[in-house]
């Protein structure tokens, strides 16, 4: 499954797969974004 | 042996132990510090997390949040009924749910049983922006500083050698070791140096005094002898307030005495004499 990114220029959200570049303005500064899931951490 | 206090509130104290070593001060001390067992956030269960900060960060940061420990009502996970599973005799349980612009403070960690807050309510956690949230739920365990150094309930434990100090005939009151001494614990009275009433417990045992008295050129000696006497221990110990000091101290002693039982029966078993 692809992982959800965000564009650093135009703020899209863009999924990518193989090639790191924005399909709305071509950035490719990309921010991964956070995903929906619950994490659990040992606090050490 | 004996104790005798010279300072005792609920955060810290200060106490001199008579006729003992150096080997069962220093295991004294590090009970105190690794043996005596108190409640610290262990697991954390992330929902949301949009600040600057990693999870693993903000988990690690909860977790040297010190809480205070009622050891009545609280066991280790180990000694649990449950077996360690978690039930509300071994398990505090925080939520924390706070929402940007604003700093988050340990104060806005809401515990399940309201006598495990905090210790402290003005400790930050982390800065929230514009629009960034945090929303977590964590669990405290009671465990020992043996297994990670947020469990330790004291932040200052240390001892040294009870100052003694003695002056020769040779001393001519020069006030040079008045002035070299960093506690100031010595004057010249009368002709001659001697020690501030009530402060000898405080010299640090640096014999800057006893350099500064050779560098005044009397005799191949200096007339200031600093020695620390090995069987009288001045203690000092500052805990979190996550237990009162005197619990940790009694805490501390007791779990000498029952390691010293348990080799005391180990060894009358291994030679067969009861």
């Amino acid at each position: 499954m692809p992982a959800t990114y965000k564009c650093a220029r135009c703020k899209h959200k863009v999924e990518i797969d193989v090639n790191v570049r924005c399909p709305y303005c071509g950035n490719r500064i990309l921010f991964k974004e956070r995903g929906a899931g619950i994490k659990d951490l040992k606090a050490r | 042996m004996e104790i005798i206090f010279g300072r005792l509130d609920n955060n810290n104290a200060r106490f001199t132990l008579t006729e003992t070593r150096t080997a069962f001060a220093n295991a004294f001390r590090r009970a105190m510090i690794s043996e005596v067992p108190t409640l610290a956030i262990d697991q954390v269960r992330i929902y949301d997390n949009t600040s600057v900060l990693f999870d693993e960060m903000l988990a690690h940061r909860l977790g040297l949040i010190p809480l205070r420990t009622d050891l009545t009502t609280y066991v280790p996970a180990g000694e649990c009924s449950c077996g360690g599973a978690g039930c509300t005799h071994c398990t505090a349980t925080y939520t924390l749910s706070v929402e940007g612009p604003r700093m988050v403070f340990s104060r806005d960690l809401i515990p399940q049983d309201p006598t495990t807050a905090p210790c402290h309510d003005e400790i930050p956690i982390i800065k929230l922006s514009e629009n960034q949230k945090v929303v977590l739920e964590a669990r405290a365990t009671v465990n020992t500083g043996k297994e990670h150094a947020k469990w330790q309930p004291t932040i200052a434990c240390g001892y040294k050698n009870y100052p003694e100090i003695t002056f020769s005939e040779n001393c001519d009151g020069c006030g040079m070791c008045v002035e070299e001494c960093p506690r100031g614990i010595l004057t010249v009275k009368e002709g001659k140096a001697q020690v501030v009433a009530e402060k000898q417990e405080e010299c640090l045992l640096c014999r800057l005094c006893e350099e500064a008295c050779m560098a005044g050129g009397i005799g191949s000696e200096p007339s200031i002898r600093i020695k620390g006497d090995e069987t009288r221990k001045i203690f000092v110990v500052e805990g979190d307030e996550s237990l009162p000091v005197q619990e940790i101290i009694e805490r501390a002693l007791m779990h000498l005495r029952q390691k010293s039982e348990d080799l005391h029966t180990i060894v009358s078993q291994l030679s067969g004499v009861t």
